[in-house]
């Protein structure tokens, strides 16, 4: 057996190596939803006032996301929990955002009057945000570590102190 | 470490494995019973694998280069793929929570196939695992044989040791009448006459046909290994997707990862009326659908794809009238008939503003459900939207909400400006469905002001349904044209060797003896007849059946 055969029997497990490794490491990366412990996607999102913001941004700020929907008596029921929240904890580096899932502007603008709040609102009228978080069931809150890692994510209704005790874990306060 | 005299008498030097002398035929390890038919399996060559100290790599080799690791393989992955089958694959549903879906359905034995990934069995890394494995069993299989195979068929000597020929499974010994050189050229011409392609050299014969089909099973092999490699090359991002979705009549719906968008214009059930079906059907109270249709219309889009809000620029495409069977194809793209709701839903109406006094129509406007605009001009008066619900209600506090996303009850509150009316506007209800109307009795909301403005429809013309929703498998693989090359170059393969046999002749004449052996890869009926014809026409009259020695070895 010559050492020209060597090679290419080298260069054959090689190719084949590189093609299975290929296709093996496609089967565990497929596009999920951000689980705990996963960093957030940087989408971007619309703001009320018609300008984008791309959830990046908030990189360096301990982000709390609350998706929720006009219909959905939950989200209502903890929206005065989130706007305190946010009042509280704005100047310790945290930032609450609600994000609408698909409803018009004004929707949304006559909603925050009703329940009375004005913590930072995005808009994702084509609901891909949305679907690229895996939300199904409304609300839905992700705690965000400062540095774009998922801490948890709270399916339901948030109580003052569950939203407390996820505030002090994410910021380390 | 193992030593072997590899040099055969004739004077060749043979690899390490060689069991017939590459050169002259003789066997090369003594057998207990010297007349047994010869193992002539890749002509007795050694395989590539077959080597003293074979290192790391030699044996990863040699592992892929075992059939019986291949054959282990296959029924590995034979029982691998059927775990598949056992519920159905999180792929073909729309929209579940896997993780809540088998415990529901199927319960704790659901939970655990879910657990143990078998919902997504072939997209598995196990089972993409073992598909590499096979290929590579492939690729190893097929060069450590067919390399050494080619090489001892391209260079056959053409005199072979007398024991090579003899112990062949078609013998014939026997003495010639002729001289060997007249005898030889009548053979010739007789076995030339049934297809061979002859050589000779002195006193000895080699005739053989049909060679090409020996390559049968390694072209087999190149369609199957492409075949695979198409199949992994799926996992290429944009090559490879299957989905499920509802496409509502009239609204463009975007096809993720692509630029296209598809809306269903219109879709048509149709069933079969009772004077079609058999008398039993009927009885039995069936409805057997006849037609199922989606008018589709295909778009591109070409400008604000990605923004967030703007409606994106469409331009159509194609139309295509999607039946099952018939699906829509663009680029690589088909969409296929899946399923179906009929349920009508609210799109748009046009009101118009008038004096219910009077009479006196101020204008008309198109009020879209979803994503509405805020203004309107309608003749001299303005209307601004203030409030919309898609699905009207009153909550416990008695406040107007919205009791789901879906517009199945939809109320707008405009603020109305113009001629007689105080700056600031006044408010007017309006609910374009007249169920709405009457249960939440927009006059009595709208109280003073209805009296000076009535919004309705004139007509079905001013109201924009979809009238049902369609529910379309979109598919898109470009490794599809890729997977019917391998299949179609496998299948040539398996054509070679199915329809064609490798058949060789040896002879040779030690003065007027003459000493033949024949050997075919398949049908050895068909040979021995042949060389019992060929025989026939030099004069040498043999019984076809006495000259087969039988035995399994082919």
């Amino acid at each position: 057996m010559g050492k020209r055969n060597k090679t290419t029997q080298i260069i054959i497990l090689v190719v084949i190596l590189v093609l299975g490794g290929f296709a093996v490491s496609s089967a565990f990366k497929k596009p999920e939803a951000p689980k705990e412990g996963s960093t957030i996607p940087d989408l971007p999102l619309q703001q009320l006032n018609g300008s984008v913001v791309k959830l990046g941004d908030y990189k360096g700020k301990a982000l709390v996301l609350n998706f929720w929907g006009s219909w959905c008596e939950p989200c209502e029921r903890e929206m005065p929990t989130l706007q305190k929240g946010s009042d509280e904890w704005k100047a310790k580096n945290v930032e609450i955002v609600g994000i609408n899932y698909g409803e018009d502007p004004l929707v949304v603008q006559n909603y925050m009057k009703k329940v009375n709040v004005h913590f930072t609102m995005l808009l994702d009228q084509k609901k891909k945000v949305t679907e690229a978080f895996g939300i199904r069931p409304l609300p839905t809150t992700f705690f965000v570590k400062p540095d774009g890692k998922v801490h948890a994510i709270h399916i339901g209704e948030l109580t003052q102190s569950q939203l407390d005790k996820y505030l002090q874990e994410i910021t380390g306060q | 470490m193992r030593f072997d005299n590899t040099k055969c008498e004739c004077g060749h030097q043979n690899a390490i494995g060689t069991v017939l002398c590459e050169a002259c035929g003789k066997p090369q390890h003594e057998e207990p019973a010297l007349d047994e038919v010869l193992e002539m399996r890749y002509d007795g060559v050694a395989r590539k694998s077959q080597k003293a100290n074979p290192s790391i790599i030699d044996r990863i080799w040699n592992f892929f280069s075992s059939v019986k690791v291949a054959v282990y393989l296959i029924v590995i992955t034979l029982i691998g793929s059927m775990f598949g089958t056992i519920y159905p694959q999180e792929s073909q549903f729309i929209n579940i929570d896997a993780s809540l879906y088998y415990k529901q359905s199927y319960g704790t034995m659901g939970h655990i196939y879910y657990l143990l990934g078998l919902s997504h069995t072939y997209e598995s890394w196990w089972f993409i695992t073992l598909l590499v494995m096979i290929g590579a069993s492939l690729v190893i299989c097929s060069l450590d044989r067919v390399l050494p195979l080619y090489r001892a068929l391209h260079k056959q000597k053409v005199r072979k040791h007398g024991q090579f020929i003899t112990r062949q499974r078609i013998v014939y010994q026997g003495d010639i009448q002729d001289s060997p050189n007249t005898w030889l050229d009548g053979m010739s011409k007789s076995l030339k006459k049934r297809g061979y392609k002859i050589v000779r050299d002195e006193d000895a014969l080699l005739a053989e046909k049909n060679r090409f089909s020996r390559w049968g099973p390694y072209i087999n092999h190149i369609g199957l290994i492409i075949f695979l490699l198409a199949v992994l090359a799926r996992s290429i991002p944009g090559w490879h997707m299957e989905y499920y979705d509802a496409f509502p009549q009239g609204q463009p719906k975007e096809i993720p990862g692509t630029p296209f968008y598809l809306q269903n214009d219109h879709f048509t059930v149709e069933y079969y009326g009772e004077e079609d079906m058999p008398e039993q059907f009927v009885k039995e109270g069936r409805v057997i659908a006849k037609l199922f249709e989606t008018k589709a219309t295909l778009y591109r889009c070409v400008d604000k794809c990605d923004e967030l809000a703007a409606e994106p620029v469409l331009e159509e495409v194609m139309k295509h009238d999607i039946r099952v069977n018939e699906p829509l194809e663009y680029e690589g793209l088909m969409v296929y008939q899946f399923d179906f709701d009929l349920t009508p839903r609210l799109v748009a109406v046009k009101p118009v503003l008038e004096n219910p006094q009077t009479g006196e129509v101020y204008g008309q406007f198109e009020l879209k459900i979803n994503r509405t605009e805020t203004h309107y001009e309608v003749g001299p008066y303005t209307l601004e939207l203030t409030h919309k619900f898609m699905d009207f209600g009153l909550d416990e506090n008695g406040k107007p909400t919205t009791k789901s996303q879906d517009p199945n009850a939809p109320a707008f509150i405009f603020m109305i400006k113009g001629p007689g009316l105080p700056n600031e506007g006044e408010p007017y209800m309006y609910f374009p469905l007249q169920k709405d109307k009457v249960k939440f009795q927009q006059d009595v909301i709208n109280g003073e002001i209805a009296n000076k403005f009535d919004l309705h429809v004139q007509s079905m013309n001013d109201v924009t349904l979809s009238e049902s929703t369609s529910y379309l498998n979109v598919r898109k693989d470009t490794a599809m044209p890729f997977i019917w090359i391998g299949a179609a170059i496998s299948m040539i393969g398996l054509i070679m060797g199915f329809y064609w046999q490798h058949r060789r002749i040896w002879l040779r004449l030690d003065g007027q003896q003459l000493a033949l052996g024949a050997h075919t890869n398949k049908n050895w009926y068909g040979l021995r007849n042949e060389v019992a014809r060929a025989l026939q026409a030099v004069d040498i009259e043999v019984d076809a059946k006495s000259i087969d020695r039988g035995g399994s070895k082919a």
